[in-house]
């Protein structure tokens, strides 16, 4: 049935596809609509002098009016530019270059169900352009965002191509793993997961543990993302209900224009020439001379001088293409977009290739009274992982073997790999032997129809589908030694995952002058989202083949399974279906553009929730006085721009496993079947209670402005992993925790055209973010959380949560010092030591224009918090080198004991502040090349380009996912994917 | 224009009306499970609880026996610091948190305990022989989370498990578990293997917990009635007189790969070779102790962690009528002290069953070395602070190898897929709890325990005990007790700590343990359970 009227649906867009280019009327002007830089415009009216025909730019400043007479003339106006009329002189395309102010009032900012002219807001977003997005090497579209946004904290997991993100917005908001924001695609609310299935060794009996995840936003390409949207208080937020605790981050794809066809091609070339921040081991000779000051086996010590570091590594070539046709009329506008990039990662053979394809329309009908919107994105990604795992135990991973590997041992001799080395792995055989390569497709299309039903009253219709389906092949060669479960038996697995969920959505739209003064405009609609997940693991070890590195073939053991002696039973889960039905409406009053009010309220039923609370509401309230239009401010010279902006409102969170609210059975073999969990039919949403205070401002026609927020974040009712009440079939189960997590803090954000002339240009912006995280009223025994993995620290935790605390506060034995034998001395018990939540983020940018050549620069960090540094704790520490394994060269220098022992403590911890260059490019922009070729544009973009910190470990910007029960963990490195310094070249322009 | 907003409301509407309610899709609900499958697989499940906890050196295991007098897990550098537990099991310092043991045994004995008694829901209709097993099931964690924490939470079949169940202390949880044998002693199926509840291993369980009565309900000084001891006796004798049982020509046969025809096991865990599915991963049992280097005729395999030893005091215990020399010569003591050639076993690896101890070799004869070239020669000194940084902390302690290796199939078994069954009740117990109650009654016999130990030892290859005492509290290890010849017959089997409190010496100072004190006769109930459960009571001295 439904395939059926997709197919319908498809067909019926071809149609409208070649109809319009028969649809252009000849009276009909467009236009561009740009400031004095160039840049466009979007927001402005342009109307006939003496009439009622009008129409407004897009996001790209582009305008299409139709019925213009040959002698009218064009009005362009909107705040924050000044006015301009032009004659249009019998031309049909008419473009306008206006003086404008900074910090446009009137740019168009996307809301839930809907948008808003950003001067008209209550509540807190922030948007960020295309123009602002951060370059050089972007893998998922969350990263154009890093140090835009005050208050998001966004932390790459992993220097793999494509890992995932923690992304958390006003602080950590959850006592569960895993809960970044929603993300809507153009009207279409994201599941969060990834069709790309997990992997965890450490279930297939293997020491490595879990592969870290992949981003959800792969397949969403860079280059077609017009802006992004991130919804912070419950003003802006609550009517995603109770998706909303942790804010909403809405991407918007670029559209087609109407002013004929357009092509855009871009191509970049980037290499990763090295660590942005290399982690200090002994070299060759270092390590002879450890090993005579410490008098140790004199036969540890061979005669080669290796880099293990570096070896792992490559300078391979990461290409990017891309290529967009656009066009349209005034009735009828496409566009088209096509990816292919290979993006080659920093450890050897790992890498993420992406191939996607989009395609959009927005199409009128009947008069413009029937609107057929569109927007298809096909993708296929593949990537090449590397083993490096989250949490190895003493098996270590491809990190801890290039860390420790004896660097006076050779990695080959006569052609073949020296196998193993004091049992440590040969990191590049282990590169060789591993093979872990996952395919994902997706495919997201949604198509929208809206009908005007009278003059103030539109409907529209949604429907979208988000269909993923991915395969992970992962191999390792039984050559390797020293890997239990893997050496002389070799390993494969086949893992399969699909993801789908489908949107409809009705929304109807009310906008009228209530009083000459007075707008009022309303949206209430009803909205039905249901998603589906599934994963399948088969594996097996004991294979004939690759047992020898001489005849090793290049055959996988996943392509032929069947031949292993030990098969592993498919494992298999299918998540219980979760649906969520909500009704929802905003209304909107504006009086005299001085005083705004919004109320927006939402009814989400969720099947997830327990049988006895089904439905939750969330309510907001945000109000806004924009006092620079009061009499007494309206012609000040200074101040362009002041008001101010209040909002309350409750958001929720239903992200705990669907299933939860029910007693299940599950078998995990033939004639085995028991209870699983324990069913709590009381179950519902979390709760957050948002209030927010903040302030606009402008000064001198908007070259400064900005704005200060002040935020309390209340959440209760959390959803919580508790112990279950023995005798019981789990040691958990969830409940609403009755306790308070408190998120309070400020933000404050300046940007500043401080020099704006044609020839050179200055415009620099900065933000912070201060944000204070506490657990109140948790009656609850401390839960311990983040587990510190390596050898000789299993069981060990390191960090808590637990009542009058942040969040994962660490919770460690104190180091106190050394003894007379220069033995580390640690105490018994744990204590609170640190705090891992960042207390202030920041973000700093700049960009400077020569004319055609701009240079821009963005920076980001984190101040006043801690690390717990994992490597350094059971890798590198000092005696390791008493079983012929490298060490590093902090441990080595110190005065410490070798025979100290590993134990973790608060030894371990670390300052995290940073501030790290995300990236700076140099771009010249050539302009038209002959008769075709227009915009041309050169760029030279790097990426990480260097840190400041003190944190002794790869890269102080680090999550390694260490929860423990599904506890969240919070800044623990461990032996992680390094993060590469990266150098970008490319070109692109327009025909 | 009204009809067009009429159908489009209409649509709205008609969408609008999902009821909510989920589907659960590759898990079963209550009802379905109890429809379509019935009690026999809940059953199952109940079963397959018990193999882990029991198995894994890092469980029960490890509070019953490095708390011990036989077991020591020594630190060595980085090496088993594993957050210090090792250190606090041993020396009896733990705390109320912090050793991750303590809680998951708890959690996993309880959840033993809840698979068990869902057998007894009546929706899943079990026959009285199913129910008997089940109850059988329960039985034996009740009996360990009373000897662990000294009290247990009980719910009735379908209770609510959002509220917080009864809690059973001491005196009636023992007289309740008692009552449960008693009852299901007349419905369990005499024709059940030893992987099945059977009427011995039910007997078993009954025998335990009346030698154990007198010591749950007074930890520090036990007393035992002579009416428990004569059942007791009674048991033991209907056990030994059933004539199913009888003792290995070999001892280390009833921990080898095909132990699942061991004569001597009354109650155990089935493995089977070659399956890691619900495999009890009783190889960690070899792991925890073999030297690393100490398996290398297979290219690339491991031997172990080099962990879990044992001490020489007990070392030197097997030699009743001689003087152990720690030396191959030692080949000439009990045959439970292993060193002789096993095959299958020591000619793949060179490893002799029994406790390491010297110089080991591999399979051709060869001296092995550490990991360091050291030669690798197991020395039973330990510091006494349990942490060891010398260039010899590989070296290290005695190591026990009770399990026999599985190498079977070129050494892919030596991991998860191992065949050797879990052995959990077996017949010399029985005969070593008749001797010893024998000793506890009114009027002891003396005699006829030393007569039944006598029979032991000569069945065992060894020579007889000249006299025998119960116990010597001034001396654990000495070696003509009755506490001695347990721990000669049942080293590692996850029954020492028990044995030392009942014998009434668990405080007392031994080989790297000074004497303790009271509270850590008890583990503590963990605080995420006893906040849980306010019918918990934490026990003394915890808080």
């Amino acid at each position: 049935m439904l395939l059926a009227t997709m197919r319908k649906l498809a067909m019926l867009c071809m149609a409208i596809f070649g109809f319009t280019a028969f649809a252009l009327a000849q009276t009909t002007v467009t236009g561009t609509v740009t400031d004095k830089k160039g840049e466009p415009q979007g927001g402005v009216t342009v109307s006939v002098k003496g009439s009622k025909n009008a129409t407004s730019t897009n996001n790209q400043g582009v305008y299409t009016l139709s019925n213009v007479a040959a002698d009218a003339v064009l009005t362009f106006s909107g705040a924050g530019v000044t006015a301009q009329s032009i004659s249009v002189g019998g031309r049909t395309a008419v473009n306008a270059e206006l003086e404008t102010s900074v910090g446009n009032l009137n740019e168009v900012v996307v809301v839930g169900y809907g948008t808003a002219r950003r001067k008209d807001l209550t509540g807190s977003v922030a948007s960020v352009k295309s123009k602002d997005f951060n370059q050089g090497v972007i893998a998922s579209p969350d990263q154009l965002l890093t140090g835009k946004v005050p208050g998001l904290e966004i932390t790459t997991n992993s220097g793999q191509p494509g890992a995932a993100t923690t992304i958390k917005i006003r602080g950590n908001n959850s006592l569960r793993a895993n809960n970044n924001p929603l993300y809507v695609i153009d009207g279409v609310p994201l599941d969060g997961r990834t069709a790309r299935p997990s992997l965890n060794l450490g279930s297939a009996g293997l020491d490595f543990g879990a592969t870290p995840e992949s981003n959800p936003l792969l397949y969403v390409n860079p280059n077609d993302i017009a802006q992004i949207d991130v919804l912070k208080d419950a003003s802006a937020a609550a009517i995603y209900g109770s998706r909303g605790a942790n804010g909403i981050i809405v991407i918007t794809t670029k559209k087609g224009t109407a002013i004929g066809t357009k092509l855009e091609f871009g191509t970049s070339f980037g290499v990763n020439i090295g660590y942005m921040k290399k982690y200090k081991i002994l070299s060759g000779n270092e390590y002879r001379q450890a090993l005579q000051k410490y008098n140790l086996n004199a036969s540890f010590a061979g005669d080669a001088s290796v880099d293990a570091l570096n070896e792992i590594t490559q300078k391979s070539i990461t290409q990017n293409y891309s290529l967009a046709l656009s066009g349209g009329s005034e009735n009828g506008k496409f566009r088209v977009s096509f990816l292919g990039s290979s993006n080659k990662g920093f450890l050897k053979k790992t890498s993420l290739d992406k191939y996607l394809g989009n395609f959009s329309g927005q199409y009128k009908f009947l008069d413009k009274r029937l609107s057929v919107d569109f927007n298809l994105i096909a993708g296929h990604t593949s990537e090449n992982i590397g083993l490096v795992t989250n949490n190895a135990n003493a098996g270590g991973n491809l990190i801890s073997y290039a860390l420790t590997w004896n660097p006076t041992k050779a990695f080959k001799k006569d052609g073949l790999y020296n196998l193993l080395s004091n049992s440590v792995p040969n990191p590049l055989a282990v590169i060789d032997a591993y093979d872990d390569v996952a395919n994902v497709n997706v495919f997201l299309g949604n198509i929208s129809a809206g009908y005007k039903l009278a003059k103030r009253l539109d409907y529209k219709f949604l429907f979208a589908i988000n269909h993923g389906t991915g395969q992970r092949n992962t191999n390792i060669g039984g050559w390797l030694d020293g890997i239990e479960g893997v050496s002389g038996s070799g390993f494969g697995a086949i893992s399969n995952s699909t993801l789908t969920s489908q949107t409809f959505t009705h929304t109807l739209n009310y906008r009228t002058n209530l009083t000459s003064n007075l707008i009022f405009d309303a949206v209430a609609g009803y909205e039905y989202w249901k998603t589906d997940f599934s994963n399948s693991t088969l594996s097996a070890s004991g294979f004939n083949t690759n047992l020898n590195q001489v005849t090793k073939i290049p055959v996988l053991y996943t392509s032929f399974l069947q031949n292993a002696s030990v098969q592993r039973p498919l494992t298999k889960s299918v998540d219980p279906k979760t649906e969520i039905q909500s009704y929802f409406g905003r209304v909107n009053f504006n009086l005299s553009d001085k005083y705004y009010l919004t109320a927006t309220f939402r009814a989400d039923g969720s099947n997830k929730f327990g049988a006895n609370n089904k439905y939750g509401y969330f309510p907001s309230l945000g109000a806004r006085w924009l006092i620079s239009n009061e009499y007494f401010l309206k012609s000040n010279a200074v101040i362009s721009n002041i008001a101010l902006r209040a909002s309350w409102g409750i958001t929720g969170n239903q992200e705990f496993p669907a299933g939860a609210s029910l007693e299940q059975f599950s078998s995990t073999a033939f004639n085995n079947i028991g209870q699983t969990n324990v069913a709590n039919p009381n179950l519902k949403w979390e709760k957050t209670n948002q209030v927010n205070i903040g302030l606009d401002f402008g000064f001198i026609k908007n070259r400064i402005y900005g704005s200060l927020d002040y935020y309390r974040k209340n959440t209760t009712d959390l959803l919580f992993q508790n112990t279950a009440i023995q005798p019981a079939p789990a040691s958990i189960y969830f409940i609403n925790l009755p306790a308070n997590l408190i998120n309070s803090g400020i933000e404050f954000a300046i940007g500043a055209a401080i020099v704006s002339k044609k020839s050179f240009s200055w415009d620099a912006g900065f933000n912070i973010a201060y944000n204070k995280n506490l657990l109140k009223n948790f009656s609850q025994a401390l839960i311990q959380t983040a587990t510190i993995n390596g050898p000789g620290v299993s069981g060990a935790l390191g960090q808590a949560i637990t009542d009058n605390q942040p969040v994962n506060v660490f919770y460690l034995k104190e180091f106190k010092g050394f003894d007379s034998d220069n033995k580390q001395i640690v105490g018994n018990s744990p204590a609170f030591v640190g705090d891992p939540n960042p207390k202030f983020i920041l973000g700093f940018s700049n960009t400077l224009k020569f004319d055609k050549l701009s240079f821009s620069m963005n920076f980001n960090g984190a101040l006043d918090y801690k690390i717990y540094n994992n490597t350094a704790n059971t890798v590198t520490n000092k005696g390791i080198l008493k079983s012929g394994r490298n060490i590093s060269l902090d441990a080595a220098n110190s005065t410490e004991s070798i025979n100290s022992g590993v134990e973790a403590s608060s030894r371990y911890l670390e300052n995290g502040a940073y501030l790290k260059l995300r990236n700076a490019t140099i771009s010249y922009a050539v302009g038209d090349l002959g008769k075709f070729v227009k915009s041309f544009n050169a760029f030279i973009s790097g990426t990480n380009i260097f840190v400041i910190t003190k944190f002794t470990g790869f890269d102080p910007e680090v999550n390694v996912d260490k929860n423990r029960n599904s506890y969240p963990s919070r800044n623990i490195e461990y032996i992680p994917y390094p993060t590469p310094r990266a150098i970008t070249f490319g070109f692109n322009f327009s025909l | 224009m009204k009809k067009i907003t009429t159908i489009f409301l209409i649509i709205a509407v008609a969408s609008g009306c999902t009821k909510l309610d989920q589907q659960l899709n590759n898990t079963l609900t209550n009802a379905q499970t109890a429809d379509a499958l019935g009690a026999s697989f809940v059953l199952q499940t109940a079963y397959n609880d018990i193999g882990n906890p029991y198995s894994d050196p890092g469980n029960i295991f490890a509070l019953e026996e490095v708390t011990a007098d036989q077991c020591v897990v020594p630190t060595r550098l980085g090496d088993w610091d594993d957050n210090g537990k090792w250190r606090d099991l041993k020396k009896h310092s733990w705390k109320t948190d912090g050793i991750d043991i303590i809680s998951n045994m708890f959690n996993g004995l309880n959840k033993i305990t809840y698979d068990a008694t869902n057998v007894l829901v009546p929706a899943f209709k079990a026959t009285e022989k199913q129910k008997a097993e089940a109850r059988f099931l329960r039985a034996i964690a009740l009996y360990q989370l009373l000897d662990l924490y000294g009290q247990f939470p009980y719910r009735e079949p379908g209770e609510n498990l959002l509220n917080a169940p009864k809690v059973f202390a001491a005196q009636e949880g023992i007289d309740f578990i008692i009552s449960e044998l008693e009852s299901i002693l007349p419905n369990t199926d005499a024709s059940n293997p030893k992987q099945k509840a059977n009427p011995e291993a039910v007997k078993t369980l009954l025998m335990k917990c009346y030698i154990n009565k007198g010591a749950f309900i007074n930890r520090a000084n036990p007393t035992f009635s002579d009416a428990d001891m004569q059942k007791v006796i009674t048991l033991g004798n209907e056990i030994m007189g059933s004539g199913k049982y009888s003792y290995s020509a070999n001892y280390f046969d009833n921990f080898n790969p095909t132990n699942s025809g061991s004569t001597e096991a009354i109650f155990a865990c089935p493995n089977t070779a070659g399956v890691a599915t619900n495999n009890t991963r009783i190889d960690n049992r070899w792991w925890a102790t073999v030297h690393y280097n100490q398996y290398q005729s297979v290219k690339g395999a491991q031997g172990g962690w080099n962990g879990f030893s044992t001490v020489a005091d007990f070392y030197n215990s097997f030699g009743v009528n001689k003087v152990a020399k720690q030396t191959p010569e030692d080949t000439l003591l009990d045959p439970r002290i292993g060193g002789r050639f096993y095959k299958g076993c020591t000619d793949i690896s060179g490893v002799r069953p029994g406790l390491l101890i010297g110089q080991q070799y591999n399979e051709k004869g060869v001296k092995y070395n550490d990991r360091n070239g050291n030669l690798l020669i197991f020395d039973p000194n330990i510091k006494d602070n349990l942490r060891e940084d010398g260039a010899d902390l590989e070296l290290k302690g005695i190591r026990a190898v009770k399990y026999v290796p599985d190498y079977s199939d070129g050494g892919k078994n030596y991991g998860n897929q191992s065949g050797n069954w879990l052995i959990l009740f077996r017949y010399s117990d029985v005969v070593l709890m008749v001797a010893e109650a024998k000793m506890r009654t009114a009027v002891p016999d003396n005699a006829g325990a030393l007569a039944m130990v006598n029979a032991l030892r000569s069945a065992r290859g060894t020579d007889a005990m000249p006299t025998m005492t119960l116990v010597n509290p001034d001396n654990v290890s000495d070696p003509k007790t009755l506490l001695a010849e347990r721990g000669r017959e049942l080293y590692w089997e996850v029954v020492r700590r028990t044995d030392l409190i009942r014998f009434g010496v668990f405080q007392k100072p031994w080989y790297l343990k000074p004497a303790s004190d009271a509270t850590h006769l008890l583990f503590p109930i963990p605080s995420g359970a006893l906040a849980s459960n306010p019918n918990l009571k934490q026990n003394p001295g915890y808080n």
